[in-house]
């Protein structure tokens, strides 16, 4: 009910009331003033002090300033300077005009309004891309007027446009205006879906609008229908045939675009198809560069400065909407029901996913999380509660009844399996939020993957205790549950594999994201060692408990059971060789780079108020709050033994880790992609172990390298290995992570210099 | 310095504060016009204005397709334009543009 609808009901009720004098009638008059005071907009009293105000302030004394005691400075250099053309979006110099000249409604050639249409077709690539719409698509005069605040369904480029009947005009107010209002609408479809997920505004996406809307009065529906309109005009016009096509293709795409978002069923191959439909007919278009304008900026709501029309070659924009479309179909291909059902098939895929190269733009990360965290369920049967307690059974309770279905289902109180199934549950409730955003972070921005891990830790460190507590009651109840006293910590091995996978996964990808500086690789590599030490001491007393649960089972001949200890057994041999081979690889590279600190080929640069404490304190801060199990600290590092291993022994060490890494890769190459759980990203697992045998390549290539130079300037020089150095006579590079075999791992260079 | 001179200045300094936060309409040279909040001044008259939002005169092509929007929807009564309106948050208005300034009491 509107505020004048209220008036209006009070005043009949008050009308009513006249005449008798029992005081209704009285109330509702006062009921009406009040309510029409509070309705009615207060008259604004406005009063000229152009005068007054100037000849105060003149008083004023040079840099005096009257301020708010609330507005800082701080603030005050975020101000738009008005009339500062660099500043200003709607400053209009002298000899400019404020709107371009361009009329939009006037008669365009075919071969323009293909040029339009291809044009904002690269624009919408770079939105994709993350640029703001006042750079892209709002430029587009077009745009501009259809979605002008005073413009209203059918939204029309000009209130009688669709009497024109004449070839040129109904190019562009049948054809032009059709494909206008479907990318706009695109917009709109687009939006939402990355808003309804998790993303970084501006630095993954400009969602900002600058005071328009995409639409609103025109459904998704409404505009396919023009878009018929336009095919069927388009079918009866007495037009060229190749460009009649080429005008085909275009709103085939749009329209193929439009129909994918409102529905992601559909299979985005289709819009492969019509991408490769617009660009071949590309040639045909006659550029109309007045068609676009940054002056639309000056009428857009913006607390930015004005900011150029971007530029996208064809190029570009065609490869861009290539990845788009490959992106959403592989989204797609990754989460069919084989590898959602498992939750470590599952994962292995959300990182294929976030590794494609490059990687997905922040739209198809957004459709992949609507895949996945849309719904309830992640699978036509299989919710995130059914996915974690696979998770739990297949790390460390196969074959075991706690994390039977069945055990879930028993509602007898007294039954010790439907106790232990309500401790498990109320364990699984608290850590079913970080167990899904184990899935949710790697959807992410890379640089956001690792920071949002860093948060993690502590949340998986704190969840070890709670998994201490849980299994401490599991016990005491299941007593009677199991076979023998096989019995161990399982919520807690489960939660320390997470906490220290995450980890891992932070150190490896502060590697791929190039924080930590050449001399912070020694020590970085030592930890990340660390860390893999620990996961693999657990994953052998995980194998060890599997395997005497498995004798048990073997007893009772429970053979359903056993198949699944099996399953388990390889996947935790998988998961141990691949920790192994990681482990290898950062014990080779922490010696070479130690090695290269001592040739003085990576050295500590002076840093006048940092010491190596407060270094150590702000690298490892992710760290630095893990109660359980922490990290060595500096004393530790410094106390290895390595440091008093001489160089020429130190050679050894690098080769017999590589050798052992190379070995540990070549067992894995043996494992069936169902025991390491990557079905459905079997290529891609190949590949990574390719990438990694490269890098045990590259180890040995530079180690033996470095070496040789040692040797040779060693003997040159008359030097001791013990205090050379080759500063003057090599240089080494950390290479960029595009020029890396593998991007987690920055193998550093050696270089000789030029005599 | 003298002590009326003084006095005034402080006088002067007192009257703008009682400005702060109130809404000002500023017309500038080109014939925009900032509505915001004051949030700070100086001697030169240069005007931070928070919350603000710009109007301008509707051009003359605006205008006409107003009109002729107003023809082809065939209603009665007089065409009316809207001045453009535009949200650009926190501005610096300098003095030396300012044609006119009025303040809503």
């Amino acid at each position: 009910m509107s505020a004048g609808d209220i008036a209006d009901e009070i005043s009949q009720l008050a009308i009513a009331g006249e005449g008798e004098h029992n005081g209704v009638g009285t109330a509702a008059e006062r009921v009406l003033r009040e309510t029409r005071r509070v309705l009615r907009p207060p008259i604004r009293k406005i009063r000229d002090v152009t005068e007054e105000f100037a000849t105060a302030a003149e008083q004023l004394q040079p840099g005096q300033l009257v301020k708010d005691d609330f507005f800082t400075l701080f603030e005050a250099v975020s101000a738009l300077e008005i009339m500062d053309p660099k500043m200003d979006s709607g400053f209009v110099p002298t000899e400019d005009t404020l709107e371009p000249d361009f009329d939009v409604c006037s008669d365009l050639p075919a071969e323009q309004v293909l040029w339009i249409m291809d044009q904002l077709f690269c624009h919408l690539a770079a939105w994709h891309d993350g640029y703001p719409l006042s750079q892209t698509i709002f430029t587009s005069l077009h745009v501009d007027r259809l979605i002008s605040p005073d413009n209203h369904p059918p939204y029309l480029l000009h209130r009688s446009d669709l009497d024109n009947t004449t070839l040129s005009s109904g190019l562009v107010h049948h054809v032009l205006r059709a494909y206008c209002l479907a990318l706009i609408k695109s917009c709109a479809l687009v939006l939402h879906t990355v808003q309804s997920q998790n993303f970084y505004e501006e630095e993954d996406f400009v969602t900002h609008l600058f005071g328009r809307e995409l639409l609103p009065g025109l459904s998704a529906n409404d505009q396919t229908t023009q878009v018929e309109k336009a095919f069927e005009w388009l079918s009866a016009a007495d037009i060229e045939t190749k460009l009649r096509h080429a005008l085909d293709a275009r709103l085939r795409f749009i329209v193929t675009y439009l129909a994918l978002l409102v529905d992601a069923r559909h299979p985005w191959d289709d819009l492969l198809e019509t991408i490769q439909g617009v660009a071949k007919s590309h040639d045909l278009c006659h550029p109309l560069p007045e068609a676009f304008s940054e002056k639309v900026q000056r009428q857009l709501a913006t607390s930015t400065p004005p900011r150029p029309m971007l530029e996208v070659s064809w190029d570009d924009a065609t490869t861009k909407w290539k990845n788009i479309a490959n992106d959403v179909v592989e989204a797609g291909r990754l989460t069919i029901p084989a590898i959602t059902q498992d939750p470590h098939c599952l994962q292995r895929a959300t990182w294929v996913f976030a590794y494609r190269d490059p990687q997905p733009n922040t739209f198809v990360r957004a459709h992949m999380q609507t895949i996945l965290f849309g719904g309830e369920r992640i699978a036509d049967n299989t919710t995130f509660f059914d996915l974690m307690l696979t998770d739990i059974r297949d790390l460390v309770l196969a074959g075991d009844p706690l994390v039977d279905l069945d055990s879930f289902q028993i509602e007898v109180p007294s039954d010790p399996r439907h106790r232990c199934a309500r401790i498990m549950e109320s364990f699984m409730d608290k850590a079913l939020d970080e167990y899904v955003n184990i899935y949710r972070m790697v959807c992410q921005n890379r640089c956001r993957i690792r920071r949002t891990f860093t948060q993690a830790i502590s949340i998986w460190d704190g969840l070890e205790t709670e998994a201490m507590r849980t299994d401490a009651e599991l016990q005491h109840f299941s007593s009677s549950l199991h076979l023998d006293n096989t019995y161990f910590d399982p919520l807690l091995s489960w939660t320390k594999l997470y906490k220290l996978q995450i980890m891992a996964w932070t150190f490896q990808l502060g590697f791929e994201t190039d924080i930590y500086l050449p001399d912070e690789l020694c020590m970085m590599y030592w930890m990340l060692a660390k860390v893999l030490h620990q996961r693999i001491r657990l994953l052998e007393s995980v194998e060890h408990f599997l395997v005497e649960r498995m004798r048990s089972l073997n007893r009772k001949r429970d053979t359903r059971r056993l198949a699944e200890c099996l399953a388990s057994q390889d996947y935790l041999r998988s998961l141990r060789l691949q920790a192994e081979a990681t482990l290898s690889l950062a014990k080779a590279l922490w010696p070479y780079t130690e090695a290269l600190h001592r040739l003085h080929l990576i050295s500590v640069p002076r840093r006048d108020y940092a010491d190596e404490r407060l270094l150590y304190e702000a690298r490892m801060k992710p760290f630095l709050s893990v109660t359980n199990d922490p990290l060595p600290d500096l004393e530790e590092f410094h106390e290895d033994p390595l440091g008093a291993v001489p160089l020429n022994e130190v050679w050894g060490m690098i080769d017999v880790n590589v050798k052992q890494a190379k070995s540990t890769l070549g067992e894995l190459k043996k494992v069936t992609p169902g025991q390491v759980k990557c079905v459905g990203t079997e290529e891609q697992w190949k590949r990574e172990i390719k990438k990694l045998e490269t890098t045990c390549v590259a180890i040995a290539v530079q180690t033996s390298q470095l070496k040789r130079l040692a040797e040779q300037y060693g003997k040159e020089q008359g030097q001791d290995l013990s205090d050379m150095d080759l500063a003057p006579f090599a240089d080494v590079s950390i290479p960029k992570p595009e020029a890396r075999y593998h991007l987690w791992w920055p193998v550093p260079q050696v270089k000789e210099r030029k005599k | 310095m003298p002590s009326s001179a003084l006095h005034q200045r402080s006088k002067a300094a007192e009257y703008l504060e009682g400005y702060l936060n109130k809404t000002l309409h500023v017309q500038i040279a080109d014939g925009r016009t900032f509505v915001g909040q004051l949030k700070c001044t100086d001697n030169e008259c240069n005007l931070i204005l928070a919350m603000t939002h710009e109007y301008r005169q509707p051009s003359e092509a605006a205008v006409k397709l107003a009109a002729d929007r107003h023809e082809a929807s065939r209603e009665e009564g007089n065409v009316k334009v809207d001045m453009k309106k535009r949200f650009v948050g926190l501005v610096v208005v300098p003095g030396q543009y300012i044609s006119k300034m009025e303040v809503e009491d």
